[in-house]
């Protein structure tokens, strides 16, 4: 798992940045040293989160694009609305606070989730404690992107993993 | 063929830069702080995701699509962490909230005080 994350990493830098001939140990040796920078990165999270997420998981990457599409289509019908928003001649918000309950079990699902609603144009995460999200959202209709819990179910599908 | 493609670009950067614009647009015309917020949103997500999906019609299956690929998934986890971090601490330092309905219990805090 640890090592799964390191060779990741290398692999990340090699398609960066990485050198594709061996003719000089300079750029080589900075990658090393910036992976190993970026790995020790990793294990102090992990050590803080009390555990890692696992990347690894098929069951969860084969549902990313499914998560993905939708999360695509919420996030642009919520930008078309606070555009108009934006453009209309008076802007009229009737801001409101709400507390959402987080279904996820993992608090990579809960981030995952609270990012998703800060993500999504007229909703915004203040707060996040246990399992309950404050969220401020400009009006009704993006009020009503979170409300319905179809966001929730995205991010319940996805989550996979541990922690 | 390439032409189409070239078209598809044009058009998706002419709509990224439309909405970078409106973001903003509303960072100005909204009236308060954390309404300001959700119009930056539009400038990260519409604008950006837009503009990044031009290029990559451009890069084809390339390292340079890989590379503007990583680009979109690492704004698409730092911005919401930037913005979740800003309201927060206005929140927490008691910058009021104008609000029409409230939860009870809602705009509190502890962190309120």
């Amino acid at each position: 798992m640890r090592l799964g994350v390191l060779l990741l990493l290398a692999a990340v830098w090699l398609a960066l940045s990485g050198p594709y001939t061996l003719d000089g140990w300079l750029i080589p040796v900075f990658g090393l040293v910036s992976v190993a920078f970026v790995w020790r990165l990793y294990l102090a999270l992990e050590r803080a989160a009390g555990g890692g997420f696992e990347f690894f998981r098929a069951a969860a990457w084969l549902r990313l694009p499914r998560f993905l599409v939708s999360f695509a289509v919420k996030v642009a019908a919520a930008n078309v609305h606070v555009t108009k928003l934006i453009l209309s001649p008076r802007i009229e918000l009737h801001p409101r606070l709400r507390r959402v309950t987080a279904s996820q079990k993992t608090s990579f699902g809960q981030v995952l989730y609270a990012n998703f609603i800060t993500l999504t144009p007229g909703t915004i995460t203040l707060d996040l404690r246990d399992d309950e999200l404050l969220v401020y959202a400009l009006d009704a209709e993006s009020e009503a992107d979170v409300m319905d819990g179809s966001m929730d179910r995205d991010v319940l599908r996805i989550e996979g993993g541990s922690n | 063929m390439s032409g189409a493609l070239d078209i598809a670009t044009a058009v998706l950067l002419v709509a990224g830069g439309f909405f970078c614009i409106v973001g903003g647009v509303g960072l100005h015309r909204f009236s308060e702080f954390y309404q300001r917020t959700h119009a930056a949103s539009v400038t990260d997500t519409a604008g950006a995701g837009l503009m990044l999906l031009g290029l990559m019609l451009q890069g084809g299956l390339s390292m340079v699509t890989l590379k503007l690929l990583l680009v979109l998934a690492f704004l698409l986890f730092s911005s919401p962490a930037i913005a979740h971090a800003l309201v927060k601490a206005a929140h927490g330092h008691g910058l009021a909230l104008e609000l029409e309905i409230e939860d009870e219990r809602g705009g509190d805090g502890d962190a309120a005080g």
